[in-house]
């Protein structure tokens, strides 16, 4: 009995690694060579960058039964910050300009993190309606920044970040690729095996429980969501490399790209449920079959109706799941 | 504000926007077996896509021809069709595949870098480019070059030197064309309005820069009332900036509008607020919807360009191209101004409803 139960919660953890293998051989069976190339699949990894780093965060607060709905908003203002400071020099911004840009850019979102978190938690208001509010903020904000337009930069080392061939070659994957990788294990032990991320499992858990047990719970909370925002921040830096302007118009509801990838890495909304490297996986099941259905000239609407299947799927794995430990 | 920023819409259906790229192409490489598989499995999601994609499929002897890649700057606009077609008609001249793909709203910079990257991988002979942003379009660009994959930019600007050509309407003249119209309709003298379209968009600030010399030339006296307003990238948001400056100026002689969703837009809000036909309208580009109005009476001049030529040309340039042959940096496309007075003239009739059943499917 519990051996068969134990066979089966493995197969619902894998769920997103077998997915994934699921698409990826299929693409590989039906598309020309060119989607297995290695240049293709820097391609696919650099195309995750973005959904990847923001998606950690997300999985944070996804885990603690909350919600941030003003990502997208949030990495314009990143691009939008990035692209001001940069533009303060008046010659070549050099080393220095573009470390302040990053700084600058992170802070500015772990700030807006930290208000969500202080609006939830200080007046009561759940957390759908607080973002979906400073998502408007922080759009706005960035378009006032940005003077409603796109913020053209000088030349400067931030552009490099985003490269499928980076330019020491050495390298093999562009800086951003590996910074996706570091921050994917420095967030996969934050969740898993820190006070951080225990506190966050049980606060989604059981709120009532975790403040019964003594657990800090506004103040954790509002740590949680700055901590999305950080990374979130580090998400908007990435972004800027990509476009190299600053656009404060970009990445509208792309918030629901990246909850989207924290669900199908198996990231439950009632909380207590959700892994950083389930997120990745999420993250990277999207990307390929984009590029897969692009190599395979699949009209959008088969994506469309692909990628929503994929959705519900994941969420009908997850409620399998609560469905199992319930009977157990 | 916006009250568009979505927020409460679906999760599905918004990961799916971002997920389109628009496509059409003609030949999979791929074994009868295993196109068979793909039926099969797409059939129970979505009935209509399998006759579509088995149509698509074509013959397997057209493997061996060139595959043109010809990424416009959004799909949702008459003119990227009439691109699209002009493109197809070169492909079946020179015997070439033309790949359309493109994203879906003509401000998604990511997704439409993110075409282009896939197209590199892909290994396409040439891609023929039409960049939404002539700054963070440079950047892939010089990837594909830079991995032997020549790419012709066609419409808008891009600021690098990595193209083999340039290919557009001259915009600058296209807006002293509606300027000039413009200017001599209200006896040189009244109240303008230019409602720009976007910054960051070259071909369009070029137009506006023609209409506003052509203005400065034909109608010293004229009062420029407001010149700094954006429509953005949609007709929605157009309507409602177009309504917000309606409301501010009570009293308006003519308006400019430099694209087709600001057209829109402007003749939207001219039609809610009853000033429909009162207020001159020139505007630029072309649609069934404008033609209508202009017909109608309330809309006076249009600027419209041969988009047809255009990707005619691009396909045709970058075929060029890649067969070793030399093209020059820059060519133009026309410009011509249509009016309710000329608007039935043979030639204008075709440049307006060009066949696009003959070019392309469905």
């Amino acid at each position: 009995m519990t051996k068969k139960r134990d066979y089966k919660a493995m197969l619902s953890e894998l769920g997103p690694f077998i997915g994934l293998i699921f698409v990826f051989v299929l693409f590989a069976a039906l598309t020309p060579s060119a989607f297995t190339s290695f240049y293709n699949i820097k391609t696919i990894l650099t195309q995750s960058v973005i959904i990847g780093i923001a998606a950690y965060g997300t999985t944070f607060i996804i885990v603690s039964e909350g919600i941030d709905l003003s990502v997208g908003s949030q990495i314009a203002l990143t691009t939008v910050i990035v692209a001001a400071v940069l533009n303060l020099p008046a010659s070549d911004p050099g080393l220095f300009y573009p470390l302040l840009a990053l700084a600058a850019g992170v802070l500015a979102c772990t700030g807006v993190g930290a208000f969500n978190g202080f609006i939830i938690t200080k007046f009561r208001i759940v957390p759908f309606i607080v973002t979906l509010g400073s998502m408007q903020i922080v759009r706005g904000v960035a378009k006032w920044i940005g003077k409603e337009q796109t913020v053209p930069t000088p030349d400067n080392w931030l552009t490099n970040l985003m490269l499928i061939d980076p330019s020491p070659s050495w390298l093999i994957f562009g800086p951003g690729v590996w910074l996706t990788l570091v921050l994917l294990i420095v967030s996969a032990v934050l969740l898993k095996y820190t006070v951080l991320g225990r506190y966050t499992f049980a606060i989604g858990s059981n709120e009532q429980t975790a403040r019964l047990c003594g657990i800090k719970v506004d103040r954790m909370k509002i740590v949680i969501y700055a901590l999305g925002g950080l990374l979130t921040g580090v998400a908007g830096v990435m972004q800027y490399s990509y476009l190299t302007v600053g656009d404060p118009t970009t990445a509208v509801g792309l918030e629901l790209d990246i909850i989207a990838a924290v669900v199908i890495g198996g990231g439950s909304l009632s909380g207590g449920e959700g892994s950083v490297v389930g997120s990745i996986v999420g993250a990277l099941i999207m990307a390929v079959l984009r590029n897969g259905s692009n190599m395979l000239g699949l009209p959008n609407y088969v994506q469309e109706i692909i990628i929503g299947s994929i959705i519900v799927g994941a969420v009908l794995i997850d409620q399998q799941k609560h469905r199992l430990r319930a009977a157990g | 504000m916006l009250p568009a920023e979505p927020g409460v819409r679906i999760i599905a259906e918004h990961v799916s926007l971002r997920a389109n790229a628009v496509i059409s192409y003609r030949s999979f490489s791929v074994s009868h077996t295993l196109r068979r598989l793909v039926l099969l499995a797409l059939i129970p999601i979505v009935w209509g896509c399998g006759s579509s994609s088995s149509e698509g499929s074509g013959e397997d002897g057209a493997a061996s021809s060139l595959e043109i890649a010809v990424v416009p700057k959004g799909t949702t606009h008459e003119f990227w069709k009439a691109i699209h077609a002009g493109a197809e008609k070169a492909a079946a001249e020179f015997g070439v595949e033309v790949i359309w793909q493109g994203p879906q709203k003509e401000d998604d910079r990511q997704l439409q870098i993110q075409v282009v990257q896939n197209l590199i991988s892909r290994g396409v002979d040439a891609i023929v480019l039409a960049p939404l942003d002539s700054r963070s379009m440079a950047r892939p660009v010089e990837a594909a070059v830079a991995r032997g994959i020549p790419v012709v930019v066609i419409d808008s600007g891009l600021e690098s030197d990595a193209q083999s050509s340039f290919i557009a309407s001259n915009n600058y003249e296209g807006g002293r064309i509606g300027g000039q119209y413009l200017a001599e309709s209200i006896g040189g003298k009244g109240k303008v309005v230019l409602l720009r379209y976007q910054e960051g968009s070259a071909s369009t600030t070029n137009r506006e820069r023609g209409f506003l010399d052509a203005l400065n030339e034909y109608a010293p006296d004229a009062e420029l009332l407001i010149d700094n307003m954006y429509a953005g990238a949609t007709m929605a948001k157009a309507l409602q900036v177009s309504q917000n400056i309606l409301n501010r100026f009570p009293e308006i002689d003519a308006i400019f509008t430099p694209n087709e969703s600001a057209t829109q837009g402007m003749l939207r809000a001219l039609e809610t607020s009853g000033r429909a036909g009162d207020v001159m309208l020139v505007g630029f580009d072309v649609n069934q919807i404008l033609l209508d109005a202009m017909r109608d009476g309330t809309l006076h001049g249009l600027v419209v360009q041969d988009p047809v030529g255009m990707g005619y040309e691009g396909v045709k340039a970058a075929v060029a191209i890649v067969e070793g042959e030399t093209i020059p940096e820059r060519m133009d496309t026309r410009t011509i101004l249509v009016t309710p007075f000329n608007i039935d003239d043979p030639e204008i009739q075709e440049l307006l409803h060009p066949d696009f059943d003959r070019w392309l499917d469905n």
